[in-house]
């Protein structure tokens, strides 16, 4: 489980792994993983986070939320 | 560093024209002749083996038997003693130091004489300094005897036995920088009733980056690995080097096990020495030595403080680094806290220090904070953090 950081994607929002898939493809350390029709979210991956905000840059609808939860 | 064992050390000063004992090398119970009276000597890459008991003298043959068969049946300080060194008992009326190394903030060769030998030169350099000379010399000269002549002679030394002492020691400059070595040490170098000098005992390490100029040399180091098993290394060691590589981002995982109760995360271009240390310059007790840098995984970090923390009789853990550019403080905090909470442990009881500034120490401190973990900038030395975690684990902060 993440200690960290949280990441959330709206799937409201999220365009999907085939016609989008950015976010698996820009993260440096595989949070986002090809799932379907939306992309899953590595839990053990999580706290790995390095805050590039990569995935938030190239998410066109803004769907990804980054949360740290040692802010709260 | 590659240490040759004394035998080894030995033939390359046979070679080069310092004297050393009658001996015979043996590694099984054969039937080879020796002089009596002997001294027996275990063959492993350590220093103190007298203390350890790797070394016996001998009177007679029966004597000399059991002992060689004790000896090739055991081990000294956790090596195998694969072979054992017999070699004649030499009567000795004054024994010398003699050693090379690298001076590492001059970044120049240095020789190194006492008058003492036979025990630590460090510690005879603690209670009378002025019995050890030291001089500096060009790695691609060597030490020349004239030099060795004006260096010995501030001693008091004079006549044959300064000649010899100053050709045995021009001669070790010159073994030194020939075999690419780190250290050449005789210790001792002794005087004979015959005023002779003769090499009692020789340590030498070569520079593992130069062992390709030595190809004989690095094939025993080689042969000793496989031989061994790499068994010098513990099981905490082993896991540690798992953590290792675990992946491929930083390191994390290069530890060496002490018996203390400080465990301790240090690093950042040399500081894991620098802290260490500190750590004992305070008479702390160091559970482990380590290194770590390079901006390691949070799960590498996690997985090495729950492996420190694993380990018996460890009360508190020291996070100690120099300013780091390369290596994220909040990474550094993340995997710290997320294995001392995996270790069933509360952070800010366990953490005694934490003390890493640099690249974003503001979100590492903000994690330290949450925790209740108190962090030190870079307002605070390394030699001041060291004091703090000793204090602390002692339970006097």
């Amino acid at each position: 489980m993440s200690e960290f950081i949280q990441i959330e994607i709206d799937p409201n929002l999220c365009a999907g792994t085939e016609e989008c898939g950015k976010c698996v493809t820009v993260c440096p350390v595989n949070i986002f993983e090809p799932g379907s029709p939306l992309p899953g979210i590595s839990e053990t991956n999580e706290d790995e986070c390095t805050l590039c905000e990569l995935c938030l840059q190239n998410c066109g609808p803004r769907a990804i939320q980054i949360h740290k939860l040692y802010e709260d | 560093m590659m240490r040759l064992l004394e035998y080894k050390s030995k033939e390359i000063l046979v070679k080069n024209g310092i004297p050393i004992p009658s001996s015979v090398l043996v590694s099984d119970l054969s039937h080879a002749s020796f002089p009596l009276p002997a001294v027996l000597k275990a063959q492993v890459p350590i220093g103190g083996r007298q203390k350890a008991g790797g070394v016996v003298e001998v009177q007679t043959r029966q004597e000399a038997e059991a002992h060689l068969q004790r000896l090739l049946s055991s081990e000294v300080r956790g090596h195998p003693v694969e072979s054992v060194l017999i070699e004649e008992r030499v009567e000795t009326t004054r024994e010398f130091y003699l050693g090379i190394t690298v001076d590492t903030v001059a970044k120049k060769p240095i020789a190194i004489f006492s008058t003492e030998g036979g025990i630590e030169v460090e510690e005879t350099s603690k209670k009378n300094p002025n019995a050890v000379l030291k001089r500096h010399f060009p790695a691609s000269t060597g030490l020349p005897e004239f030099r060795a002549r004006e260096m010995i002679s501030q001693c008091g030394i004079r006549g044959r036995l300064l000649l010899r002492l100053s050709a045995t020691l021009s001669r070790l400059t010159a073994i030194f920088t020939r075999y690419d070595a780190t250290i050449a040490e005789i210790n001792p170098l002794a005087q004979t009733a015959d005023g002779k000098v003769i090499a009692l005992d020789c340590h030498m390490e070569l520079d593992d980056d130069a062992l390709f100029r030595h190809a004989t040399l690095a094939s025993l180091s080689q042969k000793s690995k496989q031989q061994k098993g790499h068994s010098e290394k513990g099981d905490f060691e082993k896991k540690a080097a798992e953590i290792d590589r675990l992946d491929q981002r930083g390191v994390a995982g290069r530890l060496i096990a002490f018996d203390g109760d400080l465990g301790l995360i240090i690093g950042g271009g040399g500081a894991s020495l620098t802290a260490f240390d500190a750590v004992l310059r305070h008479e702390g007790r160091p559970a482990n030595y380590c290194e770590i840098g390079g901006n390691p995984s949070v799960l590498k970090t996690k997985e090495l403080t729950k492996l420190i923390l694993s380990k018996p009789g460890v009360e508190k853990l020291a996070v100690i680094m120099n300013i780091v550019s390369n290596t994220r403080v909040d990474l550094m905090a993340r995997g710290v806290i997320k294995g001392i909470l995996e270790s069933g442990r509360v952070p800010s009881e366990t953490l005694a220090v934490f003390r890493i500034p640099g690249a974003w120490e503001e979100e590492g401190f903000k994690i330290l904070r949450k925790y209740g973990v108190e962090y030190c900038d870079r307002t605070v030395s390394i030699d001041e953090a060291a004091r703090i975690a000793v204090e602390k684990t002692r339970g006097n902060l």
